[in-house]
């Protein structure tokens, strides 16, 4: 009985559309680099190819790389960047990486909403973005929160330079709190609003 | 129990077995759904207890977990097989129970506050709660599922035993 239990459950989980991918590692603690040549997507991260990202290839180099090794960013860099002139451009871009719940909740303004737990959906879009992008902040919900160093792990196992990522510690809970802008809804909905810190 | 006749005293005992069958079914079935329809924020909470980190098994348990709740849920509240099921429960609540036990007693070691005031998510499906107030609602439900294991609850099953003596017999020997 135990095992048709188990069966059952496994055979759940793989139909469900929100079923966990077994054999996939969902808390990285190091990636290894794609290399000079955007190699293809790991089958992991979904369906999404690389050509589906337009120009401007990155050239990093190939190798193991820890997430202790990423960039921190505080509260005054994370909102420095954030006034940046090139985040007009997108030449300095905010990822989201917590859910799409949170995310509708309130975000950075303008940032892109990438959940590395499904990334399916976004990751074209981040990685193209990501591509252009000379400065590249991640951000959680802040605290304990590690999805920001698992995103950008991700981003950097698909060949995103890993010089260009900040993980901004505080996330948005800290964001929040600082009374900085908050933008309910999707991205460039328009609408500002509040978050609970 | 023996599979003779109800009497009156028994048969109350019964009834109130199977309203715990149904209390047992019917809350194994809403965790198992609510962790279902998230498994990642239950694979995280599974992390958090640091039982494995190897990916495969932390993935396996939290995605079989939740809809093997939702399975034993659903035996017992149609009354399949109860005897079994209520031991899977066993199985599950038992050791559970332990682990959240031990990462209560390490987050009061690292809050420092009284055991009764540690509250977090133990990944039951309920989200935050009291540690002591859990602890208790396990050991309810351990005792609900030992009840039910002895035999307890036949009136109103399906089916209450897959095989033997009360296979395919609706409300078994009542």
């Amino acid at each position: 009985m135990a095992t048709v239990g188990a069966a059952i459950a496994f055979a759940a989980n793989a139909v469900s559309p929100r079923g966990l991918a077994l054999t996939r590692n969902y808390f990285p603690t190091a990636v290894q680099m794609a290399g000079p040549v955007p190699a293809a997507l790991p089958a992991e991260l979904g369906p999404a190819g690389t050509n589906a990202v337009g120009a401007a290839p990155p050239q990093p180099e190939a190798g193991s790389f820890d997430a202790e090794s990423l960039r921190r960013a505080d509260i005054d860099q994370a909102a420095a960047l954030f006034r940046d002139p090139r985040y007009q451009s997108e030449l300095v871009v905010f990822i989201d990486a917590r859910d799409e719940a949170q995310y509708r909740e309130g975000h950075v303004p303008g940032a892109y909403e990438f959940d590395h737990y499904r990334p399916e959906k976004q990751l074209a879009t981040v990685l193209h973005v990501c591509q252009l992008a000379e400065q590249i902040v991640v951000y959680c919900t802040g605290g304990d929160c590690e999805d920001s160093e698992f995103a950008a792990l991700a981003l950097i196992g698909v060949g995103i330079p890993k010089e260009r990522f900040f993980i901004y510690v505080g996330g948005m809970s800290e964001w929040a709190a600082h009374g900085l802008p908050v933008e309910v809804g999707e991205r460039n909905s328009g609408t500002i609003g509040s978050a609970e810190p | 129990m023996s599979a003779e006749p109800l009497t009156g005293r028994h048969k109350g005992w019964d009834i109130a077995a199977v309203l715990a069958r149904w209390l047992l079914g019917g809350l194994f079935l809403q965790m198992g759904l609510s962790k279902a329809l998230d498994p990642v924020d239950f694979l995280k909470l599974v992390r958090e207890y640091d039982l494995t980190q190897h990916p495969l098994l932390l993935n396996g348990i939290a995605a079989a977990l939740p809809w093997f709740e939702v399975f034993c849920g659903v035996l017992l509240l149609a009354g399949v097989a109860v005897r079994g099921s209520a031991l899977m429960l066993l199985a599950m609540l038992v050791p559970f129970t332990w682990v959240v036990f031990q990462r209560a007693l390490a987050l009061q070691a690292d809050l420092g506050i009284p055991f009764c005031e540690v509250k977090f998510d133990c990944g039951c499906g309920a989200g935050e709660v009291y540690i002591c107030r859990k602890l208790t609602e396990n050991g309810l439900l351990i005792l609900f599922s030992a009840w039910l294991l002895m035999g307890w609850g036949r009136s109103l099953c399906a089916r209450y035993a897959l095989i033997g003596a009360g296979a395919g017999k609706p409300g078994a020997e009542n």
